[in-house]
């Protein structure tokens, strides 16, 4: 049974998948986030962010 | 989840040996207040979870399992106390037992062990809202909305999904400020191009026209077009493309600094005045000072919660959870402090801006300052634009913003002493230079041109990567709040109508139209009931406290629903049940047994009459309940059943101890009576204050049975049915002849019978008192199941039966015809 948390979270990410704004790396990145046993810090998040779509190769 | 099938428990609290076979049921624990019942619970709790609620949260502070859970004669000896419960796991269909030491509460051991069971097990040590205790309950009913919110929130686990938005929260805020600087950035570089160009605004044609004039002259094609990639010095050589010193642009750069330093100090004045003022009010106001200053610590502790250690002191919390609910109560109490707070970071955020400016204009000056040897001004220049960079990081929390008062109330720019003179000699110098050729000039100009028109598309390039990034946070942000504000709306409509429902099942005698509207707000949950039909009002406003009580075993049985769904299998209800008036506990038993026919309950109270109505309703049986009648600190709870009592009351006699043998003998009596009366329905003399005697009770109980087996004779008669007749009559001699051997009918008038002299007696004269009691409560007591006799129904009974109906007494006569 999904936590209240994963329910949030799925609808969350899904509510995300429609918008132009987040690309589909970068919702990826944020479900890894969520789903990571550490509790996300807003570090984490302003990584996924500003981590460019293809990765740290140059 | 799981049910629980037996606990042993040893040394734990007050207990030091006891085993309880739950049965995998509902069960209940009833015995006076400290007989040792909350132990059962904490002990239960602890084995399942590694915590005791009673042990933590307010009022706790210095209290901890380890030291203060073990039975107070092994406090030394915590190794000695332990708790080991049988489980069955309702989704693996296993059983699995679980140990658990006092002394090592994070260290289980689970039998068999397998890594299905451990899983299951540590779903349920995830959740300590397993056990509710009355202390508790009024925190959902009592509390302000922020604290209900709170505390609503922590037992469904919230609180995490507070922490990503608070992370996601930060986050944007971060990357908005990132936006902003880069869009300063932009600005600056802009500024830096068209000073060189000499243009008044910038656009492609005026750009080119510039360009090609010195291309013309150095016999370079003209640019046509300005694209992403041209380049404005193309066809030059590499040398000459190289050389970046142009007189007059220069001289320009120069001169622009020279104009612009002498007034800085009134840019963003008006931002730096306001922090000031509000600077000297925190000074004039200690407490608020205080307050802000504890704030943006709090916050900083807060985003670095990790754990249940505090990351500002290194105090070990009993839970993460505690340790947030903590900092955020001491956030939500600074709300002045919160607005000075925001007006002082919004004021210095421009500023900050100003100071990237200010440092772009100090970093080309420093450039040519340093190619013109003029080293000492040069390294002065370093040091101011550090010295901005400095500031600018200070302007971005609230303790940097206050050691800057002096600053800001002189010049927050703080341009050096000698810059002006220097900055003139370097003018001077540059300005006595030879002019340039012509040539010259133009090859500089478009090595300068092009420079800066990549650092200005570099700034562009960054602020739109900065403002894209931005916005993906703030719409993740923004998407995040709605699902959460979404999803907690649906889940507090649903929490609202189930407790609505739960209360009104409780009180559907008096409240069948009861209603109840949550109401979340950003931080807070309001909470009002409708009283009898008048309104919504607070529940505190006019419902009694027993009510309000009740209220709040319902909203948590509500919550309990909501966050484990049909997975609701196990809770520890300590004392709880107690808030329920005597009118409607059957109906809350009913509640229990229809809406969570599938959760087993452990439920304690005090209350030994709510403890046998609780097996006249059927929500436990004789199985499976259990009594504690007393406790000491050598024993522990000392169990009650009927044969016990009877042998501790011979045990005591035997030693001589009438004293305490007629004690016990009392107090059961005075149960037994107190029960059969509401059990018969009885009508001792009323008593306002409730506080029946012994007294009032068992000759009204007496009197009412021989009242009831005379009906019963009745209607036997009129049904023609001798046997029963004859058994029923056999009975009420019986009961007859026992109450004349008590001597109950001479307590009024016989003062060396009644039982306040029985510790008087000698111990001879007691054995026969004894006796005769035994057998008098014995001939309310079914010899089958041991229930007492009760009426059925409670008004207008037409039976007298026993739970099991091996006796089973009919009291309606046949109807006259």
């Amino acid at each position: 049974m999904p936590t209240l948390q994963q329910q949030i979270a799925d609808k969350f990410l899904a509510e995300l998948a429609k918008s132009t704004e987040v690309s589909a790396e970068k919702i990826e990145r944020l479900r890894s986030v969520l789903s990571a046993a550490k509790k996300p810090k807003a570090d984490d998040f302003v990584k996924v962010f500003t981590e460019p779509d293809h990765g740290d190769i140059k | 989840m799981i049910k629980l099938e037996s606990a042993h428990i040893e040394e734990v609290r007050g207990i030091r040996n006891l085993d309880i076979d739950f049965q995998k049921s509902t069960f209940a624990i009833s015995g006076p207040n400290g007989s040792g019942k909350s132990g059962v619970i904490d002990a239960i709790e602890f084995a399942l979870t590694g915590s005791m609620s009673r042990l933590r949260g307010r009022g706790t502070k210095g209290l901890s399992v380890a030291e203060h859970g073990p039975h107070v004669d092994k406090a030394k000896f915590p190794d000695a106390a332990f708790v080991r419960v049988k489980v069955f796991l309702t989704d693996l269909g296993k059983s699995a037992t679980v140990t658990r030491k006092l002394k090592t509460p994070t260290k289980v051991v689970i039998e068999p062990p397998e890594s299905d069971i451990a899983a299951a097990l540590a779903e349920v040590a995830a959740h300590p809202e397993i056990a509710l205790s009355r202390r508790e309950i009024l925190r959902f009913i009592l509390v302000e909305p922020t604290k209900r919110s709170e505390e609503i929130q922590t037992i469904l686990k919230l609180d995490d999904i507070g922490q990503v938005r608070a992370a996601l929260n930060t986050a944007q805020n971060r990357l908005q400020t990132a936006h902003e600087m880069a869009t300063t950035q932009v600005q600056s570089s802009r500024e830096a191009l068209l000073t060189h160009l000499q243009l008044p605004a910038l656009n492609s044609e005026a750009l080119l026209g510039a360009v090609n004039k010195r291309r013309t002259l150095l016999g370079l094609p003209e640019i046509a077009e300005l694209t992403s990639d041209t380049k404005l010095d193309d066809g030059m050589t590499s040398v000459a493309a190289g050389q970046e010193f142009n007189k007059q642009s220069a001289l320009r750069d120069l001169n622009a600094g020279a104009a612009a330093f002498p007034g800085v100090a009134s840019q963003a004045a008006a931002e730096a005045a306001a922090i000031v003022t509000d600077i000297e009010k925190l000074e004039t106001d200690p407490a608020l000072l205080i307050a802000v200053q504890r704030r943006a610590f709090v916050e900083k502790g807060l985003e670095l919660v990790d754990g249940p250690e505090c990351p500002l002191c290194d105090h070990a919390w009993q839970s993460e959870g505690a340790l947030r609910a903590h900092l955020a109560e001491k956030l939500a109490k600074s709300k002045e402090a919160q607005g000075i707070q925001r007006a002082m970071l919004s004021n210095a955020s421009t500023i900050a801006q100003a100071a990237v400016r200010l440092g772009s204009i100090v970093a080309g000056v420093q450039r040519l300052a340093a190619g013109q040897g003029e080293a000492a001004f040069a390294q002065l220049l370093t040091a101011w634009k550090t010295d901005l960079e400095g500031l600018r990081a200070s302007l971005g929390t609230v303790d940097g913003i206050v050691g800057l008062k002096e600053r800001l109330v002189s010049a927050w720019p703080a341009v050096p002493a000698t810059v002006e003179k220097n900055l003139a000699d370097l003018i001077a110098k540059v300005t006595a230079k030879p002019d340039q050729t012509a040539t010259v000039d133009a090859q500089t100009f478009l090595a300068t041109a092009q420079l800066r028109l990549g650092d200005y598309r570099e700034a562009m390039r960054k602020e739109k990567a900065a403002k894209l990034v931005a916005e993906a946070a703030r719409r993740a942000y923004d998407a995040y709040c709605g699902v959460l504000e979404a999803e907690l709306n649906t889940l507090y409509e649903e929490v609202e109508k189930d407790f609505s429902r739960f209360y009104r099942l409780v009180n559907e005698d008096d409240e069948a139209g009861f209603t109840a509207k949550l109401t979340p707000t950003e931080g807070s949950l309001g909470f009002d009931v409708n009283f009898y039909d008048r309104g919504l009002f607070p529940p505190a406003a006019y419902h009694s406290e027993g009510h309000q009580d009740g209220m709040g075993v319902c909203l948590y049985l509500a919550l309990m629903k909501r966050l484990f769904e049909k997975r609701f299998a196990f809770a520890l209800l300590d004392d709880v049940v107690m808030s329920v008036d005597t009118g409607h506990r059957y109906q809350f038993c009913k509640l229990l047994k229809t809406e969570f026919p599938d959760t087993q309950f452990i439920i304690t109270t005090h209350d030994r009459l709510w403890a046998e109505q609780m097996k006249s309703a059927g929500l436990v049986t004789r199985k499976t309940s259990v009594s504690f009648h007393s406790w000491t600190i050598d024993t522990g709870p000392l169990v009650e059943s009927n044969a016990e009592i009877w042998q501790e009351i011979d045990r005591a006699l035997s030693k001589g101890k009438v004293e305490a043998a007629a004690a016990a003998l009392r107090r059961h009596l005075e149960f037994v009576s107190r029960h059969l009366a509401d059990q018969l329905g009885a009508s001792p003399q009323f008593r306002a204050d409730g506080n029946y005697e012994l007294g009032d009770l068992l000759p009204s109980v007496l009197k009412r049975a021989k009242d009831l087996y005379g009906k019963a004779i009745a209607a036997a008669q009129s049904w023609g049915n001798t046997a029963a007749k004859e058994a029923i009559a056999s009975r009420k001699d019986a009961l007859s002849a026992s109450n004349g051997a008590a001597g109950v009918e001479q307590w009024a008038v016989n003062k060396a019978v009644h039982y306040n002299e029985w510790a008087n007696f000698g111990r001879k004269d007691f054995q026969p008192v004894v006796a005769a009691f035994k057998e008098l409560v014995e001939h309310f007591q079914c010899g089958a199941c041991q229930s007492f006799l009760f009426i059925s129904p409670r008004s207008n009974p037409d039976s007298m039966r026993c739970a099991c109906s091996a006796v089973n007494l009919n009291l309606a006569a046949k109807p006259k015809t």
